[in-house]
């Protein structure tokens, strides 16, 4: 089956070499004739009525361009439910909200302007509690709603519930139930490339934005509508990416900072660039959203699951960013993670005067999966059944429905499991050891799209030259995640070219197709059907110039042998061998007829064939194609459900860990991260993104967390804010399983957030093997586990 | 932008005579890992750096009639050194991990010292080390016991005018075994939430003499007199030990605050812990040599 030259292969990064070179402009490299730089004056109180703002001592200072207040624009309101303006003119309702921009002509004269704008508050109440902002009596953070009506309530007008079946029909068909709470916090994306754009506008008011996104398109969409309120309808808007370092689900929404490049480069008709320095990336960017989750889960005597009942709160922070639309994410594991046949998901999203949170890697799934699965341990104890048993017994078979009209197609989830119980040695090891233990957990992803937007298409154009090398131009975003060499190396053998004749253009809404974003793990997917498709389309039309202009390459030839050598015999050939373009075909570079790919004389270099049909005599052509590629699937309906992906992934991990019981230290011997991929496009690269997410979960697990105290971020450094570095690494046992998804590229599906799902419950699930304490609060620091040991005894 | 100069004098003359002219406007640097750091913080400099990496003869380890550590050496180096690691084990243990290899390859030891954070790696380890710190200034040289050197968070003897020029440790510390471990939460570019040095000398099982030295648990870097003194005479036992850790971790050892890092309960478990811990660890070292 696998004849592939290119595609299955290690192949290496193929656009890497300049980022380790120090070659890649990314946005701080990034300059324009005459740009000047942007700076924010943050609040300095988490809710407070802004009573003046005196300019003048930052005006005056040399080399400032301007300064903006909320005096100064107009009140447009931006973000998801539209509840905040770009700069804030009357309150401020968290420490990061932008009160004031200077514009200079260097980065340190716009910090020490903004250092000389005064600021006079008059602090009012704040709530940093979700669970005290629900209360009637707690302080209001918005008084009025985006469109001014009285707000009674600091919780959010957001539709999250989900019902499927019959709770109460569940609970009756029990025989074992569990209830727990769990939580999770805030956790930043850590982006190497710190949040920054430069907006430029042309005579006309066009706008061109240089920015770092991972949804071109999504960016044009929400800045038109703010052209539409500050009277710029119907300009022109480019977005053009530099190269993105980084991405995590930081660069999904558009920023304030991005409107703010905006309104200063309006203001002094100059290229203005804002870049986020690390401080600001930790205090004044949305990070990963934080959840309290009640979950309740039964299942009979034969140990099937019975029923799920789940009710989460989120703290929202101020405004709203994706960290509200997580819960239509967390109601796919709630729905769907094992075969659970009734289903009650609820989620509320509450103001407080906290930081606002937005997409991270995974979306709300790590959250509802740290959920899901302490249930899930918790309940096969209880109902006394080996938990990796309870799991295989519970899991999702190929062809099943799930409560959330999932369909599941490709499905290695049984193979997972067995992956895990084979490398941990579960049954010999599990539930044996002091202070040694064993846990696992799964996930489910999407991973063939994700229909959260009306189109979830993508599109590509393909393009080849009359040397054979070929440009592609790119809809998506090369974020670092190496599916850019996947895509390579998919049209290096779609179209029968070497992976190194392939040029890839990146993020340029001049020039790319419509593509709904690089996001949900959605890239290789989609990107790669896409490619397959407009190469099939290139392909044809070569194989069409190859008939026209074959025999007349080959003719020639021989005249020009028999010129040198007046000896020479020309062969006398079946030219009908290569009359039709559905007998040749296109592979390393060469054009041969199917029949006989080794023919002496009928295998021959494509590029030949496209010089003759580009430039040559006759009529000329070109070779070009383009190939929209959206899955038939569809919108979650009113309910939440509906089958918005066109296939999913499925994982476990498994963690071996040992604690110290005296200091409460975890730590990880092994883990195993089994993944369904579909199939490996590139094994190097799949296990890049397999410990990546796979670290990152470990991260989330035991030591991350950004500390928020009265709604100020205390640890805005990587100094104390810890991510685990290159000298943390655990072992990491990939497994890959491929089942071949027949709707993927080549059988492959997505695998972008999976790794990072179930890490942190499989070690929340390892501790307490260990030692028989269950923390269910994130990160699980030594002081939680210490804790909780002595309180147990 | 925040401006400075910067000089280089290439002797120990040249730097007093740069003091003496530039008085409290001027600052020592030697790798910056602190100095620039700070700067960059406060958005605040001297007005003059005086670096004193022009003074290549401060850069070594020596051993003579005692341990000789010039202010210069890096981390690097001392994590390098076979002598360090086998004689002066917590020294090794503080250096080798500060930071990462790149901040280890610059940030000295005097460096270390002279900031005097209440986290300074090498300062615990220097602690159970008896070492004693010589500064010379334009009237001569003084030395100075480490444990009178902190006199405050961020704040040392060491007078204006005058340059740490040498770490010296008492030859009789040959008989000694120490260990430092450095509590926190990832293994490298972290600061300690906690550390403990514990330097002994065993007469067969018994113990003749120790040290305890507790970092991040006071204002300054401190010795856990109490429980060394505790420790005097005893047989090399868990019990001993642990008891040792529980008076080391008591109020008359050690005051630990809460803080973003870590939690003053937490921080007494651990010292309570980690000093029987590295105890056992220092009587290995001496068995090792
Ligand atoms: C990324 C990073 C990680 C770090 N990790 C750690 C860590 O894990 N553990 C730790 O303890 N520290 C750590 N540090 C802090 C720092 O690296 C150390 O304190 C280092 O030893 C300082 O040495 P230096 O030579 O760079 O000092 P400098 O910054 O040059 O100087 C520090 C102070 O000492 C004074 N000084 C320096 N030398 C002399 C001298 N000979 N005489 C008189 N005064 C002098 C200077 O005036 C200044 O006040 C880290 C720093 C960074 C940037």
């Amino acid at each position: 089956m696998s004849d592939h030259l290119f595609v299955g292969k290690s192949i290496p990064r193929t656009i890497e070499a300049d980022k380790v070179t120090g070659k890649a402009v990314y946005i701080d490299d990034m300059k324009r004739p005459g740009m000047l730089y942007g700076k924010i004056l943050y609040s300095r109180y988490a809710h407070a009525r802004i009573k003046s703002i005196d300019t003048s001592r930052a005006k005056k200072l040399a080399g400032v361009r301007a300064v903006l207040t909320g005096r100064d624009i107009p009140d447009a309101r931006v973000g998801f439910l539209k509840d905040q303006t770009v700069l804030k003119k009357d309150v401020v309702r968290q420490f990061r909200d932008e009160v004031a921009a200077v514009a200079a002509i260097s980065p340190e004269i716009a910090a020490e302007a903004v250092d000389l704008i005064e600021v006079e508050y008059e602090e009012l109440p704040a709530v940093f509690d979700p669970f005290e902002a629900m209360k009637e009596e707690a302080p209001l953070v918005h008084e009025v709603d985006a469109r001014g009506r009285p707000v009674k309530s600091n919780m959010l007008p957001l539709p999250w519930k989900f019902e499927a079946g019959d709770i109460e029909q569940g609970r009756k068909d029990s025989a074992f139930v569990v209830t727990d709470n769990v939580s999770t916090t805030w956790v930043n994306q850590c982006c190497m490339g710190t949040s920054g754009c430069i907006a430029e506008f042309d005579t006309s008011n066009n706008l061109t934005l240089y920015n770092q996104t991972n949804v071109i398109f999504g960016h044009i969409g929400r800045i038109t509508e703010y052209f539409s309120q500050i009277g710029l309808k119907g300009k022109k808007i480019r977005v053009v990416n530099a190269i993105v370092g980084g991405s995590f689900g930081t660069k999904l929404d558009t920023d304030i900072y991005e409107f703010i490049s905006i309104q200063l480069a309006l203001k002094t008709r100059k290229p203005v660039k804002i870049l986020f320095d690390r401080e600001e990336e930790f205090q004044a960017l949305p990070p990963r959203q934080p959840a309290v989750f009640t979950i309740e889960q039964g299942c009979d005597r034969d140990g099937r699951l019975t029923f799920r009942k789940c009710e989460a709160i989120l703290d929202n922070g101020a405004y709203t960013s994706w960290g509200a639309t997580t819960p239509s994410v967390m109601i796919m594991p709630m729905s769907s993670l094992y075969r659970v046949p009734n289903v009650f998901f609820k989620a509320t999203c509450v103001y407080t005067n906290n930081i606002y949170c937005q997409a991270m890697r995974g979306y709300g799934n790590p959250q509802a999966t740290f959920a899901v699965e302490t249930s899930m341990d918790t309940l096969a104890e209880a109902a006394g059944i080996d938990p990796l048993e309870f799991r295989m017994i519970n899991r999702n078979h190929p062809g099943d429905e799930t409560p959330m009209r999932l369909k599941i197609t490709s499905c290695g989830f049984e193979e997972c499991i067995n992956a895990v119980k084979e490398k941990l040695k579960w049954d010999e090891k599990k539930g044996k050891q002091k202070g040694r233990g064993l846990g696992m957990a799964s996930l489910i992803h999407v991973a063939g799209g994700a229909r959260v937007t009306r189109s979830d298409g993508h599109g590509m154009v393909v393009k080849v030259d009359e040397y054979g090398h070929v440009d592609v131009i790119e809809s998506g975003t090369d974020q670092g995640q190496g599916s850019p060499t996947v895509i390579t190396q998919i049209v290096a053998e779609a179209l029968g070219v070497r992976p190194e004749d392939v040029f890839l253009t990146f993020g340029d809404t001049a020039l790319a197709l419509w593509d709904a974003g690089t996001h949900a793990s959605r890239h290789t997917f989609m990107a790669g059907n896409a490619a397959v498709r407009a190469c099939a389309k290139a392909k044809k039309q070569i194989l069409d110039m190859a008939v026209e202009h074959m025999a007349k390459i080959i003719k020639g030839g021989f005249k020009r042998k028999k010129r040198k050598d007046p000896d020479f015999v020309e062969p006398d050939l079946d030219y009908g061998l290569i009359a039709d373009p559905e007998n040749l075909d296109i592979r390393d570079r060469m054009v041969f007829p199917k029949k006989d790919p080794d023919h002496p004389y009928f295998r021959i270099p494509v590029s030949q064939v496209l010089r003759e049909g580009l430039l040559g005599s006759g009529e000329s052509k070109v070779v070009v194609a383009e190939a929209f590629y959206d899955p038939p699937t569809e919108m979650l309906d009113r309910e939440f459900k509906g089958n918005l992906s066109q296939t999913y992934a499925f994982g476990a991990s498994g963690v071996e860990v040992e604690v110290d019981e005296k200091t409460g230290e975890v730590k990880i011997l092994n883990l195993v991260a089994a993944h369904d991929v579909g199939k490996a496009m590139n094994p190097t690269l799949l296990l890049g993104q397999i410990y990546g997410a796979a670290y990152t979960g470990v991260g989330y697990g035991l030591t991350e967390e950004i500390k928020v105290v009265n709604g100020r971020v205390m640890n805005p450094s990587f100094r104390d804010y810890q991510m685990l570095t290159a000298m943390d690494v655990v072992p990491i046992e990939p497994v890959i399983v491929e089942p071949m998804d027949e709707d993927g590229p080549y059988g492959a599906k997505g695998v972008g957030e999976p790794g990072l799902v179930p890490t942190a419950p499989a070690i929340a699930n390892a501790v307490y093997d260990a030692i028989g304490v269950r923390i269910t609060d994130l990160p699980i620091t030594p002081e939680k586990v210490l804790a909780a040991l002595k309180e147990k005894g | 932008m925040i401006e400075y100069d910067y000089k280089k004098p290439e002797s120990l003359e040249e730097v007093f005579g740069l003091l003496k002219e530039y008085g409290p406007r001027a600052a020592l640097i030697a790798g910056g890992t602190d100095v620039m750091v700070n700067i960059r913080n406060t958005k605040k400099a001297p007005e003059v750096l005086i670096s004193l990496r022009g003074l290549k003869d401060l850069r070594y380890i020596k051993k003579n009639n005692g341990y000789h550590i010039g202010a210069l050496t890096t981390h690097r180096m001392l994590e390098l050194s076979e002598l360090v690691k086998t004689e002066l084990s917590a020294l090794y243990d503080g250096a080798s991990c500060i930071g990462s290899v790149q901040v280890r390859n610059v940030a000295t030891i005097g460096g270390n010292i002279c900031n005097a954070a209440p986290s300074a790696d090498t300062a615990g380890p220097l602690l159970v080390l008896d070492a004693r710190v010589v500064l010379e200034g334009p009237e001569g040289r003084r030395s100075v016991p480490i444990y009178e050197f902190f006199t405050g968070t961020y704040k040392t003897v060491r007078k204006q005018d005058e340059v740490l020029v040498e770490f010296q440790i008492p030859a009789e510390m040959e008989h000694f075994g120490s260990a430092y471990w450095k509590y926190s939460r990832r293994k490298a570019m972290n600061l300690p939430i906690l550390g403990v040095s514990v330097s002994l000398k065993l007469d067969n099982e018994t113990i003749s003499d120790a040290r305890i030295g507790l970092t991040v648990a006071a204002p300054t870097p401190v010795r856990a007199y109490k429980a060394e003194e505790f420790l005097k005479e005893r047989q090399l036992t868990d019990d001993v030990l642990k008891e040792a850790g529980k008076i080391a971790a008591s109020p008359d050892c050690c005051s630990p605050r809460d803080s973003l890092r870590g939690e003053a309960w937490y921080r007494r478990e651990i010292i309570e812990v980690y000093v029987a811990r590295m105890a056992r660890i220092a009587a290995e070292n001496i068995k090792n040599r």
